[in-house]
């Protein structure tokens, strides 16, 4: 009981209404330590309303959200969070769009520059730190994004169709670098996209959602070994567990019960 | 040649010549049609007058000008303050919103002489005249500049533990910087026709009043040579406005060179 209450996420009964659509109905989840969840689904199945939940930027209608221990009814402020729009501000720098979120908490940027710069190198940025937003291209603002995700080594990252904007073969690459990035920090990321292969690739874990309203209809555990890279779209166990969860989407998209 | 190649050097270059052009025109056109002095001056005669009346027409000038700076000084201090309010108390908005309407539908040249009444001639009822035709397009920017931020900006902030305080310093008040500089530029011109209009009702200074008196006295010259003056004027005032832009706004779009 106690490890369930000291998990970095647990998620009961969960519902959320908007007027008299239900966009999530009885959601229960657990995420464990360092693990990396995605949550897959169709449009319109209220993943995103779901990572609002969690970080308590919404009520929930019913249920609950505890983030690692303690009970989630304001918005939480040790969360790192990914949109799928960069959400930049076009005033601010490469680096100053980074240190945002240790000025946002009232913390001294400078402290905070010499991981930016790392971060900033480990993203493949190193030349564009005092770039504006406008400078950089669709997938490096969301590098962008990612590294003031990363920057105060936050113990839980949410992200919501990071990669959505993205063109196919830059959305990949993404995919790939983030897998790299993740291992070396192992924070706790709750991921959601409706790309099963992205799922597969970067999960531990894939919980599929039905259609609206939203419910879990299936979990999957991954056991693909980490570091993962290019050669494993082609491993037959990716191969396999990428047909199931495509299987699985369909049905729950058929019937929508 | 290289210079030309800087479009905003191409631009100067091209609208001087433009101006150039045009006044050359109405001197040759004025000369062969031997217009008379009191209708249409010459651009020669009128350059004259400036010169002779130099000093006079800045010690209007400076009337004019400071009741205008301070106008719009005052729009822009009571019109964002309006803006923050209107944005931070969403229940008052919608009545704020109307009587403000209400208010801007008058013809504000209209309520004038009232200010006269109110203020005196002294250069209060022209501050207040510049103050009330600047303040709209100050607060209408300034409600857009702080109140259309992205809903996933404000979430972030939020989420990175950003309070009110840091929100509106570091957020808020940096969206509508452009928007405030853009409401500037078209304030400026506004708060010098509150003053020079204010002028006009009455007093014995200012642009306003050197118009006024030149027209009495049928001199059309120096009414050109006023004009010349106030003109030089508001384009210095844009020009600081677009200087200010240029230094510490050029991340918006339309200062993008590419």
């Amino acid at each position: 009981m106690t490890t369930l209450a000291a998990a970095p996420v647990v998620v009961r009964g969960l519902s959320k209404s908007f007027k008299s659509v239900v966009a999530l109905q009885d959601v229960s989840l657990t995420v464990g330590d360092r693990q990396f969840v995605t949550i897959v689904g169709p449009s319109g199945c209220g993943k995103s309303t779901l990572l609002r939940l969690i970080c308590g930027l919404i009520p929930a209608t019913s249920g609950d959200v505890s983030v690692r221990g303690r009970r989630v009814t304001a918005p939480i402020t040790d969360v790192g969070m990914v949109f799928q729009a960069p959400v930049l501000m076009p005033w601010r720098t490469t680096l100053d769009n980074i240190l945002f979120v240790a000025e946002m908490r009232g913390e001294s940027a400078s402290r905070y520059k010499a991981r930016a710069l790392e971060l900033i190198g480990l993203a493949g940025l190193a030349g564009f730190e005092q770039r504006r937003p406008h400078e950089l291209s669709g997938g490096m603002q969301q590098r962008v994004a990612i590294c003031r995700a990363l920057l105060l080594n936050p113990p839980l990252i949410l992200m919501d169709e990071p990669f959505g904007a993205l063109d196919v073969i830059t959305r990949e690459r993404m995919g790939f670098e983030l897998e790299k990035i993740w291992n070396l920090s192992k924070t706790t990321v709750i991921f959601v996209t409706h790309s099963i292969s992205e799922s597969v690739l970067l999960s531990d874990r894939i919980i599929v959602m039905s259609a609206r309203p939203g419910r879990i209809v299936q979990a999957f555990d991954v056991d693909l070994p980490r570091p993962r890279g290019r050669e494993l779209l082609s491993h037959p166990a990716f191969v396999r567990l990428s047909a199931q969860v495509r299987a699985c989407i369909e049905d729950a998209s058929m019937a929508p019960v | 040649m290289k210079l030309m190649d800087n479009p905003a050097v191409a631009n100067i270059v091209k609208s001087t010549i433009a101006f150039a052009i045009l006044i050359a025109l109405w001197q040759v056109v004025g000369q062969l049609t031997h217009a008379p002095e009191h209708i249409v001056p010459l651009p020669s005669k009128i350059g004259e007058v400036f010169v002779r009346t130099f000093t006079s027409q800045l010690h209007h000038l400076g009337a004019t000008g400071f009741a205008t700076v301070c106008g719009l000084a005052l729009a822009l201090v009571v019109g964002v303050l309006l803006a923050i309010a209107v944005i931070y108390f969403a229940s008052i908005k919608g009545a704020v919103l109307t009587v403000l309407a209400a208010f801007n539908s008058i013809p504000k040249i209209a309520v004038a002489p009232l200010f006269v009444i109110w203020f005196g001639l002294g250069i209060e009822s022209k501050i207040l005249l510049a103050f009330l035709l600047a303040i709209f397009p100050v607060f209408v920017n300034s409600v857009t500049g702080l109140g259309e931020i992205e809903k996933d900006m404000l979430d972030l902030s939020k989420i990175s533990g950003g309070n009110e305080w840091r929100i509106f310093t570091k957020v808020r008040l940096m969206h509508a910087l452009p928007y405030i500089a853009d409401s500037l530029k078209v304030a400026f011109p506004l708060a010098l026709v509150g003053a020079i209009v204010g002028e006009f009702i009455g007093g014995n200074r200012g642009i306003g009043y050197l118009i006024l008196s030149a027209q009495f006295n049928m001199d059309t010259a120096l009414v050109f040579a006023a004009l010349l003056s106030i003109t030089i004027f508001t384009t210095l005032g844009v020009g600081v406005v677009v200087l200010f832009e240029y230094l510490f706004l050029g991340w918006r779009p339309s200062q993008r060179t590419t």
